[in-house]
């Protein structure tokens, strides 16, 4: 008995992985891992976190020019009602009646009306 | 490879437990913290609304009599403000707003907080801020500011140290002043400043207090003032009122009484029936003015006129009581009419009044009383409220027919006695009697000043009823002026002018008795101004009083006098026949 071997190329042996032309890649789906995820969602946060109180500095800032100008108004109005006051004190009657010149005056006659 | 494995799991146990305690402070005790973090972060503050200016007329312009200003308290740290800096600075600045011996405040070990001036005004306490000291605190306060001082206070009232407005028009009218405070909630950062941020920020603006126009005129009001204090100094009176208003419109153009106080100052009056407005709030028996009434009554119902006569005696027994006149002169006893007597002021023709009223001249009798009563108490309105827009006292008005002596309280009715009733009733139905008879409500509030413009008050109430005959009205005026014939002989009365008017001189009840002493007296006058021939123009009455002093109705119609040429003159009431 013979025992002749027979070569059979590796190709010819697996005839659809091997074919000419192809390139000998192995194709498999491949996944993120599970740290890899967290980092990259953590990442996302932090971005997403820096924009929110990039605005909300933003946000703040102006509520500081509020502030101000609500301060300034209220001076403004404390000083105009400060005007007022002195200004009501001065043309009260009761000191337009203390003046020199008020002394000086006599009491209002009826002197002629305009006619009808 | 172990210590690796087991850094991984202490690693792993850290975390979890770092994961179990948020798990806590996350989910189990979220509530709390969420409460914890608001009470550091919220910023809740009461918007404080302002209150509403009161003004006066001047002429035809509305001028502010109340106002307020914004004013501070000056508060240091004994423990760290530096004493001499703020000495120097209160002395330079605010001397007359110190209410602290600074001296003394540095000598009190342990204080850490001390008010040192109050009531400073926005430019002194600018100046103390310039100063830059340290550790000085400027709190910001309110405060109402009266420029007329005394004028008119029993009629403005004030404002007490919770903002409350009380007495006069600060009191009545204190919810329209008042307005509605609003509210700021909002995250607030460490410099205490509100910020936009968070989803539970609230803000409800204030809505101001209205600004109050009352018709009173200063001018004529401070005029008024200083003729009263003049007349209180050349008599036994202590006290005077008056009230000055238009009988066409009702409207109170003055009203005063003397003492008065400072409302700006009211923690310093000594008694405190000063804040009494004795014009509204206190009623009291004015004596023969009521003749008008009970006269206008029967004149009304066609029961009598000006020359209807009855006899005069001196006096009447009524109910068993002798009533007498307090004018005896001779020559009125017999057969006088009625406007003699309203002109001698007897008691004996009032009484008559009310005896023709019943329709028996010879006795009083119920259809007399229930008729008078129906008078005094439904169309003149006395023992009433008028409707005035201040605090008002009521008095009363006896019943008909109720009670013993019923005849006798109604005669004594007849001449103001045996009633409660206020000056601003009293003026109210006098202005009736001589305005062609239609009474109206009493007002002394303008309306609000609304964007430079004055609008009527919201849901007031104002009644004009036709309670007497033009005709009577025309009578009545003509006895009244013929009243003060003589005032115009004397000269008193101006020329060209109609003055009309009655007297009243009441005795004071002492004990639940009248005081026959009669050294215990209040005099009263009621009258108009108007140009010769025409309709009145205002009605002025007077009031003066002082505890055991016997002022009759004479020392109030000098007053009058002064007041209704006064009147005249400011108002420039034209004279007829020119």
């Amino acid at each position: 008995m013979s025992s002749a071997q027979t070569f059979v190329s590796r190709r010819e042996a697996n005839p659809i992985s091997f074919t000419r032309g192809r390139n000998t890649i192995r194709l498999e789906k491949r996944n993120l891992g599970s740290i890899s995820q967290i980092v990259i969602i953590g990442l996302l946060a932090v971005i997403f976190g820096l924009i929110s109180a990039a605005e909300g500095t933003k946000a703040t800032s102006l509520d500081y020019e509020i502030s101000a100008v609500e301060s300034e108004i209220s001076d403004l109005s404390a000083r105009r009602d400060d005007l007022a006051v002195e200004k009501a004190r001065l043309t009260s009657v009761a000191n337009a009646k203390s003046t020199t010149v008020a002394a000086a005056m006599t009491d209002a006659t009826v002197t002629g009306y305009a006619a009808d | 490879m172990r210590r690796i494995r087991f850094l991984k799991y202490i690693t792993l146990a850290a975390f979890a437990i770092i994961a179990v305690r948020l798990f806590f402070i996350q989910i189990v005790e979220h509530d709390s913290w969420v409460a914890k973090a608001n009470e550091q972060h919220t910023m809740l503050e009461t918007i404080t609304a302002k209150r509403g200016e009161i003004y006066m007329m001047d002429g035809n312009e509305p001028t502010a009599v109340v106002l307020n200003q914004t004013v501070y308290q000056v508060i240091i740290d004994p423990a760290v403000t530096p004493k001499d800096d703020i000495k120097n600075a209160l002395e330079k600045h605010a001397k007359q707003y110190i209410t602290a011996d600074i001296e003394e405040v540095y000598k009190t070990e342990g204080l850490r907080y001390y008010i040192v001036a109050k009531n400073v005004p926005y430019s002194e306490a600018n100046e103390i801020a310039k100063e830059g000291i340290d550790n000085v605190w400027l709190k910001e306060g309110n405060r109402r500011v009266y420029p007329e001082n005394e004028m008119a206070s029993t009629v403005l009232g004030f404002v007490n140290a919770d903002g409350l407005g009380q007495y006069g028009v600060e009191g009545s009218l204190n919810k329209i002043l008042t307005g509605k405070d609003g509210l700021l909630k909002s995250i607030s950062d460490v410099n205490n400043v509100a910020l936009s941020i968070g989803d539970n920020n609230v803000k409800i603006p204030a809505e101001d207090g209205k600004d109050v126009v009352l018709s009173i005129d200063r001018g004529l009001e401070r005029g008024i003032e200083e003729r009263m204090a003049s007349a209180i100094n050349s008599t036994a009176a202590s006290h005077a009122a008056v009230l000055v208003m238009n009988p066409n419109t009702g409207e109170v153009v003055a009203m005063t009484a003397l003492p008065n106080y400072n409302p700006g100052d009211y923690g310093n009056v000594k008694d405190a029936s000063a804040y009494i407005n004795q014009v509204t709030e206190v009623p009291y028996e004015p004596a023969s003015i009521c003749k008008n009434f009970a006269f206008s009554a029967a004149i009304n119902e066609g029961a009598m006129t000006d020359e209807s006569t009855y006899f005069n005696q001196g006096y009447e027994i009524v109910d068993g009581w002798k009533i007498m006149n307090a004018e005896q002169r001779s020559m009125l006893y017999g057969q006088i009419n009625m406007r003699t007597a309203l002109y001698w002021s007897l008691n004996t023709g009032s009484i008559q009044a009310l005896k023709f009223l019943g329709g028996n001249p010879n006795e009083i009798t119920k259809t007399g009383r229930e008729k008078l009563y129906d008078y005094y108490h439904n169309k003149f309105r006395l023992g009433q409220a008028t409707g005035i827009e201040l605090i008002e006292g009521v008095g009363y008005i006896e019943d008909p027919n109720e009670g013993w002596g019923r005849d006798s309280t109604y005669a004594n009715m007849t001449f103001g006695q045996n009633l409660g009733i206020t000056m601003i009733q009293t003026a109210t139905a006098f202005s009736s009697v001589i305005n062609g008879g239609v009474w109206r409500t009493p007002s002394v509030v303008k309306g609000t000043l609304e964007k430079g413009e004055v609008k009527p008050l919201e849901n007031r109430e104002a009644v004009e009823d036709q309670i007497l005959k033009p005709e009577t009205s025309a009578m009545m005026r003509s006895m009244l002026i013929n009243n003060r014939s003589y005032k115009v002989r004397m000269g008193i009365d101006k020329p060209g002018y109609d003055v009309g008017g009655k007297s009243g001189t009441a005795q004071v009840i002492v004990d639940g008795a009248y005081d026959e002493s009669m050294n215990n007296l209040v005099g009263s006058y009621i009258g108009f101004v108007a140009g010769a021939g025409k309709m009145p123009e205002y009605v002025i009455m007077t009031k003066m009083w002082g505890e055991g002093q016997a002022l009759s109705g004479a020392e109030a119609q000098n007053l009058f006098d002064s007041l209704s040429n006064y009147v005249i003159d400011y108002l420039k009431i034209k004279p007829g026949g020119v």
